[in-house]
């Protein structure tokens, strides 16, 4: 081995897309929407019976809902319960799959086995199934639905974890550190986990959109946050009552949902795009 | 599967199905701790969760109090040490005895049975719409990468990915059984069923919405994956040597490049069990469909615990020999898979 076949320690970055970059302004503006969002709670909160199930309007552009709420400044108010839901549970998600993942994948043997089929195991239940029984048998709270999400979503990142520090581990960089007699702390956390990061960053994103999706489902099935907190997914919750008199209270909340799940994934494939060295995948 | 190896497999097809055969006792051997782990998660997830079916949910509203609560935990051998139950638990499981439902007190096997054919029938319908759409559709794309068909139909997918099932439904909904009335809105048959041709077309009417929800996120998955499956397999000297025989563009496609671009695929189809499930749970609450999926909600609402402890085993079983089958099914397709040069 020469130096000069030694690899660069960081891959090449190249600019994000013009889609990863329009979705990224996206993520920014629905932060900046859930910051704002407390100046509608009152009027998400006004119940006026003479007014319900309105269809849009120049007054109401939503609508409004079956207690005549405003829906506009429901889905508002909804805001940065989604979006904090998701952030956090993606994070859970993402330390416990690369805690079981990047141990997997530098110990191998074993070890490897052993957890290998732990995430496997995890991989064999429907999503759902798993997230629901948590969600519905432990005591409702937001700790609970985000603990649900990171406890069921992890084993997607443990595999790219556990793939990532694999490869790396076999770079002259980390076996160089490991001949210098560089303790095994040491090495991954100074050598391995920055070299792994910029994948690890896009599956939080693509973890985060996913944790979304989760929370409203949940929600949508009556089993997420407790009330007074309204999510999207907890706001479509009342739509199939009303379904053949007001579609509005379907279509908008599910367009919150679609617009942002779509920005935390384009941005997620934009930061792929831009962090995969040109040319290897596409 | 792959081209030209033909006379190869020909001549050392013994010694091919002996790597098969090597092959799955591996993987069978590997199976058996996952079994074990899944029934310890399944065993676990409902009886260290606060709450006991005794109890109940605090809105279930049958709470049982007293001499009655006593009776049902000793019935039920709610008041044995954790590991006894689950040494009880693995043994009953073992001799297919699924217990019975806290809720009616009929045997749990009996209702899975009752709505299994449902499920067969919904999932079945979305997974021929998902599959039957999807690889024509990446064929198509992958054909002519970044050409405009592909472009417009990767935004479409990555869409359709993004949206949440119970969204479409009830836009879905919306549109076709409200504003339209072109379809019912819920349920699996009209109440008054019509007998013969009509009755089945009354059916397939009642299945178009909830199949075609179950479906999307699938169709969208699969068709991704058969898109950069047939780009990759376009660049491969066989394809290159197929064109140069004169074999036309499509057939070239098709029959040299399609099923390399299935080979991932084959390894995948056993996950997608789990997924179909998980969107049944949604799409058959919304839709009033006596499937699995709402049989398992209904439970986690009622902690109907026989019934979540098989459903959730019996699932995950599912996919683990389902998973099981398809390796198998790539092993002997593809030497390379068995040999351990392709993962």
């Amino acid at each position: 081995m020469t130096a000069a076949a030694l690899p660069a320690a960081r891959r090449p970055t190249a600019p994000l897309p013009a889609s990863g970059r329009v979705a990224l302004a996206a993520v920014v503006a629905l932060w900046i929407v859930a910051a704002l969002s407390p100046l509608f709670s009152d009027r998400a909160q006004a119940i006026r019976l003479d007014e319900r199930l309105l269809p849009p309007s120049s007054s109401h552009p939503f609508g409004t809902d079956d207690l005549g709420r405003d829906l506009l400044a429901r889905v508002i108010a909804a805001t940065p319960i989604s979006l904090v839901i998701g952030l956090v549970s993606a994070a859970v998600s993402l330390g416990i799959g690369f805690a079981v993942g990047a141990t997997a994948g530098f110990f191998g043997g074993a070890v490897d086995l052993v957890l290998s089929r732990l995430i496997e195991v995890v991989l064999c239940f429907p999503v759902l199934f798993l997230l629901l029984a948590l969600a519905a048998l432990l005591p409702p709270s937001p700790l609970t639905v985000v603990l649900a999400i990171g406890v069921t979503a992890w084993p997607g990142d443990a595999r790219y974890a556990r793939a990532e520090v694999l490869r790396i581990r076999q770079l002259d960089y980390a076996r160089a550190a490991a001949a210098a007699g560089a303790s095994t702390p040491r090495i991954l956390l100074r050598h391995v986990l920055p070299n792994a990061l910029s994948p690890l960053i896009v599956s939080a994103a693509f973890g985060v959109g996913w944790a979304i999706l989760a929370e409203a489902a949940l929600s949508f099935l009556g089993v997420g946050l407790p009330s007074p907190a309204v999510s999207w997914g907890g706001i479509l919750a009342a739509a199939p009552a009303y379904i053949d008199e007001a579609w509005w209270l379907a279509l908008f909340p599910g367009i919150a949902l679609f617009v942002t799940v779509s920005a935390y994934n384009l941005l997620a494939e934009g930061l792929r795009a831009a962090t995969t060295s040109q040319g290897s995948n596409p | 599967m792959v081209a030209g190896d033909g006379a190869r497999r020909r001549g050392g097809h013994d010694a091919g199905a002996r790597a098969v055969t090597r092959y799955v006792l591996r993987r069978l051997a590997f199976a058996v701790p996952t079994l074990f782990g899944i029934l310890l998660v399944v065993f676990l997830l409902v009886h260290l969760a606060p709450g006991s079916p005794v109890s109940g949910a605090p809105d279930a509203g049958r709470r049982l109090t007293g001499r009655a609560a006593e009776e049902m935990r000793r019935q039920y051998g709610l008041d044995r040490p954790l590991t006894e139950r689950f040494g009880m638990w693995i043994s009953r499981v073992s001799r297919l005895d699924l217990g019975e439902s806290f809720v009616d007190h009929r045997p749990v096997a009996v209702r899975i049975r009752e709505a299994l054919p449902y499920s067969l029938l919904l999932n079945g319908a979305a997974l021929a719409l998902a599959l039957g759409i999807a690889v024509p559709l990446g064929v198509a794309a992958g054909g002519r990468p970044e050409g405009a068909f592909d472009r417009i139909s990767g935004a479409a997918l990555f869409a359709l990915y993004c949206m949440p099932s119970f969204w479409v439904a009830l836009l879905l909904q919306a549109l076709f059984a409200v504003r339209l009335r072109w379809l019912p809105l819920l349920g699996v048959a009209s109440d008054a069923a019509p007998g013969g041709a009509a009755g089945v077309l009354d059916r397939l009417a009642h299945l178009a919405l909830p199949a075609t929800c179950l479906a999307y996120a699938t169709l969208a998955f699969v068709a991704r994956l058969v898109r950069s499956g047939i780009v990759e397999a376009s660049a491969g000297p066989y394809v290159l040597a197929a064109r140069a025989r004169g074999v036309s563009r499509r057939r070239a496609l098709w029959a040299h490049a399609l099923p390399n671009a299935l080979l991932p695929l084959v390894t995948l189809l056993g996950l997608l069990l789990p997924a179909l499930l998980s969107g049944s749970v949604i799409v058959e609450k919304i839709f009033a469909w006596p499937g699995l999926g709402r049989l398992y909600f209904d439970s986690i609402l009622s902690r109907d615990y026989p019934v979540i402890l098989a459903l959730s085993l019996l699932s995950a079983a599912a996919t683990l020999a389902a998973t099981l089958a398809s390796d198998v099914a790539a092993a002997a397709a593809d030497p390379r898979v068995r040999d351990g040069t392709v993962p």
